[in-house]
């Protein structure tokens, strides 16, 4: 429950401080040890009884921080560390998690590599600069994820787990050289090739015949795929026939897949761990989205109809917490749902995409009210509909701004989904509970070594991300100018 | 306060149905009028092609498929209610709710609406402690992440990194479990620095605290007077400075007019407070006297502070940053002191900026508090649940929570914005 909106203030905020890291990144270059140590270490009486302070702080932690981490017995984590990543996953069909965690993977590449280089065909065509980022500045912006995935595959007790991940960082680079080496005509349809990727991986978990809400889902996604290639295709526009044969293609191939395919998975009531967590968050994120844009240009809608119910709905959820959200899905959704009890995680599910949606609203919201009004009058002078003024001139304009804040609602999710384990689903944060509670550990006083475990997980993926929206935010350019 | 809290709410209801109905036939009217205005010059669009009346059409479209869904969800309720046989009616809340606090008068015969009143003041004393020592908390790491030194940036720039990108959920638990729990010793061998005066086991904390004697009534006047007196010599130094220049020093004056009375009432009542000491009885808990900090309300705090003060030290940054270069330049061209520079150019500029994410962290610091229910500390969250477990009806006990945190959230960004509009720059 943190960052919500993107007031004016917060742009400052963010400006300011990207400016300041840019400043201090060019200076203090060429000076020697010596010198930088005068200057950032013993400037002065009290800087130096401050470095003596903290310095010795810093070492004592530093100190028995290694010492406890060596110290500690790791074994609870080694006996988990299935339970930890996948929860109760059935163990002959593991092979799922890892086919579709590969294609998951797979459609990373793909896409990042694909959008890297229509970043730099567009730069090209503009005549602006662009930096290609290197092998190197990728190993720097995600070190800490790829030293999580190191650390969590360490305490694997089978090579499986090694080669698998060993395999999955050789696929990430392959997909990524293979999206960057792609015709023009795929990766203008990067994005929609990713989202059947995607729905193609949560087919091979979770089987066909589940998903009857995965086609309703396919036909959305590609359909906003194949606006978002439309767009970047050469030459710009593109008939009917290419705008919607895509979506068409994908909502046939799962209707039939799904109708075909006696193909029996499993559902999200038998997945776990870290897998819930990180599904969650995509979820929430992907399907409030949509809902979460509706609301907000229901809120600066005229029609007090529309207005009433979207500023209801919206500051009754940001203002409440989510745990009394989660309490209502666990006690009150099933009353008001038809049929059986659906699983605890549907219906926090349910509840998650609202409550994403609502704070989704308020951030879309600051993005529209940056984009300048004469923006909208020109659009309505040129003899735009209603409908296509929004499309096509004010949320391009606003998504766009939105971007970095977007990020920023994705980690307070990701963390919020700890909230689960409240309600007694078991995601990461409860898996340690869980483990505590085994006959081998229990009473043993274990629950630091778990806890340290959970914690630097959330904190290495929370962090990247974080660094990443900040990245986003200086290219982008988000509150300058 | 909670049926109160509930008749606002039902007031509100009504209040938005007639609003958005009132509204909307106007609108209704209007048109028909201005259409029948527009018929006679024969100048209007078709009907179908009038902006108007397609906002209308979607407004009433809007209204009943929200009626409709509405209905057929509530319809689902009141039968699965029907069958399980669920009270919907609110007159549990006088029933005995046999729930218990530690350290908290509250018996298990109190009613469950005293109960959950109860729930709520440990909420908003969580709060009272919480937001303030988050700000300066957050105020002193951000400042940190600005330092000069090196050491002190990078330990500030690692706390608020790896504490900012923890949930705070997994914060608290880690704070309970581990580092009071673990960290401090059982009750039998308390930990106590300084003589008997501070207890630290691993179930309460206890400080020394203040307590009437005699004449106690006659102290408490006496401090009012005192207050008076010293805002009465704040407002009089603030005149002298605005007339004459000289400094005002009025923190210290009015202190010292404070001070100076309270000691005087204090020798002529003859003692009228004294220090009230914690007393351990033999199993060595603490159970009479001084302040005593339930173990969850402290690990909840402490854990909440560092969160929301890991939050609070990057809007501090920021906002420091984003005051203009120009602005200290001209600072130091005046030649001011370097606390000078800060007290009068720096900060308040800041806090301009800072104040609104601000609000929004207070607000999350509330809700945040909710996490209470993981570690059992009786405030509102837990008692609801506690309730829920004890069958009373989760319906309108879930009402009566999401209520209470909507007008706590409501209560606050209230105080929020109006101390903000009175520090931004009025007029322009």
């Amino acid at each position: 429950m943190s960052n919500s909106g993107l007031s004016a203030g917060d742009a400052q905020l963010m400006n300011a401080v990207a400016e300041a890291e840019a400043e201090s990144a060019r200076h203090g270059q060429d000076l020697t040890p010596g010198q930088w140590a005068k200057k950032n270490l013993f400037d002065g009486v009290l800087n130096s009884i401050f470095t003596l302070v903290f310095g010795s702080i810093a070492l004592v932690t530093i100190w028995f921080g290694a010492r406890w981490f060596i110290d500690s017995d790791w074994e609870i984590v080694r006996a988990n560390l299935r339970l930890f990543m996948v929860g109760q996953f059935p163990r002959d069909d593991l092979f799922r998690l890892w086919v579709s965690g590969y294609i998951v993977v797979f459609m990373g590449g793909f896409v990042a590599g694909a959008m890297a280089h229509n970043a730099q065909d567009l730069a090209d065509m503009q005549g602006v600069e662009y930096e290609r980022a290197t092998w190197g500045s990728l190993l720097r912006r995600f070190w800490t994820i790829i030293a999580i995935i190191i650390f969590f595959v360490s305490f694997a007790r089978t090579a499986l787990p090694y080669i698998g991940v060993a395999g999955g960082m050789v696929l990430a680079v392959g997909s990524r050289e293979l999206g960057w080496r792609a015709p023009a005509a795929v990766r203008a349809r990067s994005v929609y090739i990713g989202a059947a990727l995607f729905i193609i991986s949560m087919m091979v978990l979770a089987g066909t015949s589940r998903l009857g809400g995965f086609a309703l889902g396919a036909v959305a996604l590609a359909w906003v795929a194949s606006e978002t290639g439309k767009r970047d295709l050469p030459g710009g526009g593109a008939g009917m026939v290419q705008r919607w044969a895509p979506a068409i293609l994908v909502a046939v191939v799962v209707f039939v897949v799904t109708v075909l395919l006696p193909y029996d998975g499993y559902g999200w009531e038998d997945w776990g761990g870290l897998h819930i967590t990180l599904f969650t968050t995509v979820f929430g994120i992907g399907m409030g989205m949509p809902i979460g844009i509706l609301l907000a240009l229901g809120r600066r809608s005229d029609l007090p109809v529309l207005k009433t119910a979207s500023v209801i709905f919206i500051e009754f959820i940001r203002g409440v917490p989510l745990i009394s959200l989660l309490l209502f899905s666990n006690l009150m959704l099933p009353l008001f749902l038809p049929g059986d009890r659906p699983a605890d995680l549907t219906l926090a599910v349910i509840v998650i995409t609202g409550f994403s949606a609502a704070y989704i609203a308020e951030i879309v919201r600051g993005g529209l009210q940056a984009v300048p009004k004469g923006q909208t009058e020109a659009a309505q002078a040129s003899g735009m509909s209603a409908g296509a003024v929004q499309r096509l001139i004010v949320l391009p304009q606003a998504l766009r701004a939105v971007i970095p804040a977007m990020v920023g609602q994705f980690i307070s999710l990701f963390k919020d989904t700890s909230l689960l384990s409240i309600i007694g689903i078991l995601e990461f944060l409860r898996v340690s509970d869980v483990a505590n509670a085994q006959p081998d550990f229990v009473g043993k006083g274990l629950a630091p070594v778990t806890y340290v475990f959970v914690a630097l997980g959330y904190a290495a993926f929370a962090y990247t991300l974080s660094k990443e929206s900040r990245r986003l935010e200086t290219r982008l350019g988000v509150g300058v100018r | 306060m909670i049926t109160a809290l509930l008749w606002l709410l039902a007031i509100a209801a009504v209040g938005t149905v007639i609003y958005v109905v009132g509204r909307l036939l106007w609108d209704i009217f209007q048109l028909i009028a201005e259409r029948r205005r527009g018929a006679e010059d024969a100048e209007l669009p078709p009907l179908w092609r009038d902006v108007k009346v397609i906002g209308i059409g979607a407004q009433i479209a809007a209204l009943v498929l929200i009626g409709l869904i509405g209905s057929y969800l509530w319809g689902n309720f009141t039968d699965r209610a029907d069958q399980i046989g669920l009270d919907l009616s609110f007159d549990f809340l006088d029933q005995p709710g046999g729930i218990t606090i530690a350290d908290n008068p509250l018996s298990a015969n109190d009613t469950v609406a005293e109960a959950i009143t109860a729930g709520f003041f440990n909420t908003i004393r969580i709060i009272l402690l919480g937001i303030p020592a988050a700000v300066i908390l957050g105020t002193l790491v951000g400042v940190a992440r600005l330092s000069n030194n090196w050491v002190l940036r990078k330990l500030a720039t690692g706390f608020v990194e790896f504490i900012r990108n923890t949930p705070p959920l997994v914060v608290i638990i880690f704070v309970w479990r581990v580092v009071f729990l673990e960290g401090f010793p059982r009750a039998q061998e308390a930990w106590k620095p300084l003589g008997e005066w501070f207890i630290f086991n691993n179930s309460r904390f206890a400080f020394p605290s203040l307590e009437g004697q005699d004449n106690f009534g006659a102290f408490q006047v006496v401090v009012l007077v005192g207050l008076a007196a010293a805002a009465g010599v704040g407002y009089w130094r603030t005149q002298v400075f605005n007339n004459t220049g000289t400094p005002h020093r009025r923190v210290l004056w009015g202190l010292g007019t404070l001070v100076s009375i309270c000691l005087l009432g204090y020798i002529a009542l003859g003692g009228p407070v004294a220090m009230s000491k914690p007393m351990l009885d033999e199993a060595g808990r603490v159970y009479t006297g001084g302040v005593r900090m339930q173990m969850p309300y402290a690990a909840l705090t402490f854990a909440l502070i560092l969160y929301t003060s890991s939050h609070i030290a990057e809007i501090v940054r920021g906002s420091i940053l984003a005051v203009h270069k120009g602005q200290v330049e001209a600072a130091n061209a005046l030649a001011l002191s370097g606390f000078q520079r800060y007290r009068f150019v720096v900060l308040p500029q800041a806090m301009r900026v800072a104040f609104p994410p601000l609000i929004n962290q207070f607000l999350n610091f509330s809700k945040n508090s909710s996490l209470a229910i993981a570690i059992g500390f009786a405030e509102t969250t837990s008692i609801i649940n506690n309730l829920f477990g004890q069958s009373q009806p989760a319906p309108q006990l879930l009402l009566i929570l999401m209520l209470l945190y909507l007008a706590l959230s409501l209560v606050l960004s209230l105080i929020g914005n109006v101390i903000n509009s009175r520090l931004q720059i009025v007029g322009r």
